[in-house]
């Protein structure tokens, strides 16, 4: 069942008067408990589809469905709303709020779905078990490793059980053992609670938790195809 | 419910203490210059607070209880022919040399009445007996002298106008407008030793009204039987000897403009220093939006840093002010601070700091989250 679609989509920026067109017409699919990752090379419009599929920006043409809800352009104020509700982001630089334990940074997340009080702290609790960080849950993120705090990030997209995760370069920042570790939690959560889950990644390693690698290049899909 | 605002600012303790000491100085400076400028206003009529009289009589144009103009004692008869005045008495109020144990002079205000305890002049006797005034050459002196005079002692002999005068009372809280010192002698020494200005002269009239009399009709009266005379209640008496300092002195506008120079300072700090928090926290914010957080979110967390800083700056602000209102009153200053000025200064405080906190509201409603993807 799809949970994410993409067609036709572009996206067109202005520097100085000059247009730039970062995405032409890609068109794609997520189905519920897939595995995605999206590559290609720096300034192929990677980070900006990610974008438009997250609710972040809007397309400039095209359309996009994000859990069956109809992405309506012209009205912005309605993005937060579908981000709060359908997808759940890992960044590559973790985004971690500094002055909150990991068990803080998972709960305020839950906060702004909604979720408050005690029924948060204890998603949250359970959330940071699954990524295995029960131990550290009270740490400030500057006493975590980068590893522990990317699971801290994980275990924040998970919170609130949206039916899409969308993570970016999640392993960049990483060394390879613990980044694929990270992954293989990630997606065995993800695929545990069918969620879709797209990767956007330079790293070809990625490739091995994926059920479909998606290509990019000069903003057009140039491959879409079983890992 | 995780107090993203709180803990971050807790965060970076130096910067929130910065913002603090910012809004607790703005506070501090408006406490002491307002409460200055009431302490002052409040020895320009405090003579005229503590009488007993409803209604003043004054020379014509006499602008404040400090600069008055002889008028005839015996107008004082047909006050108390008019129906409605319980009773009415003169009073000399006037400056007097008095010569000090070294041989140099001090001015004095000496307020001098016929019975001092019918009109509650002065309020508050540290020693003596008011009614031993009318009895000889006797004048009691308020504490506050002692600054300007020296040390005195109940039983001291002074020479006032040449005259010898023993002290034969202590007061406290009789002050002037210009700090000069306050004495209080019997109407009729008083004239005796005002020389030929004061002979058969008085500077005001005091007028106690009857049970139920109407305030207006009696001032009208008064007013057509003493046409060169101007007729004022207590309160209005009051106001124009404050309104009179404050306009001919400038010190409502200095009062006023230090004021305005201490919220400035205080607004200019918050916004400063909230403003590069938030360019510090920038991605934070960006990470809220990602989230699923809106503008809303984040006007919130704003609000709620700028609202905590206002709080905590304002008791660090208010709490010292009230501390040295000791120190202050050892250096013969008034500070009055009443308890509408602090809900004034701390519902002026929090505007002023949301008021600040709008300058990174507009930054951060610009917010593009798709920079939580920039490296």
């Amino acid at each position: 069942m799809t949970v994410l679609s993409a067609e036709s989509v572009a996206k067109t920026f202005t520097e100085g008067r000059d247009p730039v067109h970062v995405l032409r017409g890609v068109t794609l699919t997520l189905d519920r408990g897939e595995i995605v990752t999206l590559e290609g090379p720096s300034g192929s419009g990677k980070t900006t589809l990610l974008s438009i599929l997250g609710c972040i920006l809007t397309a400039s043409a095209g359309r996009v469905a994000v859990d069956g809800v109809p992405v309506d352009s012209a009205r912005p104020e309605l993005l937060p709303g579908i981000r709060r509700k359908s997808i759940g982001f890992v960044f590559q630089q973790f985004n971690l709020f500094p002055a909150l334990t990991a068990l803080e940074n998972v709960e305020y997340a839950l906060n702004i779905k909604g979720v408050k009080g005690a029924a948060a702290r204890r998603e949250a609790a359970a959330v940071l078990e699954a990524v295995g960080l029960t131990e550290r849950k009270d740490f400030l993120p500057r006493d975590l490793s980068g590893g522990q705090k990317q699971r801290v990030a994980v275990a924040r997209a998970l919170a609130g059980h949206p039916p899409i995760l969308l993570a970016d370069e999640p392993t960049a920042n990483l060394d390879s053992q613990v980044g694929m570790q990270i992954l293989e939690t990630f997606r065995n959560l993800a695929k545990r609670e069918n969620r879709a889950l797209l990767i956007v990644t330079h790293d070809p390693k990625v490739r091995a938790i994926a059920d479909r690698v998606l290509t990019i290049r000069d903003g057009q899909l140039i491959t879409d195809a079983a890992a | 419910m995780t107090d993203l605002a709180l803990k971050t600012l807790l965060h970076d303790r130096l910067r929130f203490a910065i913002t603090v000491a910012g809004v607790a100085f703005a506070v501090m400076l408006v406490f002491v210059q307002v409460g200055l400028f009431l302490g002052l206003m409040d020895n320009a009529s405090v003579i005229i607070s503590h009488v007993d009289a409803d209604l003043w009589v004054t020379s014509k144009n006499t602008p404040n209880i400090d600069f008055p103009h002889p008028f005839s004692d015996g107008l004082v008869q047909r006050v108390r022919s008019v129906p409605g005045v319980a009773r009415a008495d003169n009073l000399i109020m006037s400056y007097y040399n008095v010569t000090l144990p070294n041989g140099a002079q001090e001015s004095t205000e000496i307020y001098a009445l016929e019975d001092h305890q019918r009109w509650n002049v002065p309020w508050r006797v540290l020693e003596g007996d008011l009614g031993d005034l009318r009895r000889g050459s006797y004048m009691f002196l308020d504490q506050s002298a002692a600054k300007r005079m020296g040390a005195f002692r109940v039983g001291d002999y002074r020479e006032v106008n040449n005259a010898r005068i023993e002290i034969i009372g202590r007061t406290a809280d009789a002050l002037s407008f210009a700090t000069t010192p306050v004495g209080f002698m019997d109407f009729d020494l008083a004239q005796r030793i005002g020389g030929t200005l004061l002979a058969g002269q008085t500077n005001y009239m005091l007028v106690k009204l009857a049970p139920g009399a109407d305030v207006e009709r009696v001032r009208a009266e008064i007013q057509r039987r003493l046409p060169y005379n101007d007729v004022h209640t207590g309160p209005e008496w009051a106001a124009q000897s404050r309104k009179y300092w404050i306009v001919s002195t400038g010190l409502g506008l200095n009062a006023g403009l230090t004021v305005f120079l201490g919220c400035l300072v205080g607004l200019v700090v918050v916004a400063q220093t909230l403003y590069t928090a938030t360019m510090d926290h920038l991605k934070e914010f960006g990470t809220v939006k990602a989230i699923g957080g809106g503008n809303r979110d984040i006007y919130l967390i704003l609000a709620k840093q700028a609202s905590i800083a206002a709080v905590v700056g304002f008791v660090a602000g208010v709490l010292p002010s009230f501390a040295l209102r000791p120190a202050m009153a050892s250096a013969g200053l008034k500070l009055i601070i009443p308890f509408p000025l602090v809900v004034l200064v701390f519902v002026g405080t929090i505007v002023l700091c949301l008021g600040a906190s709008m300058v990174s509201f507009r930054k951060v409603a610009g917010i593009d989250p798709a920079l939580v993807f920039r490296t």
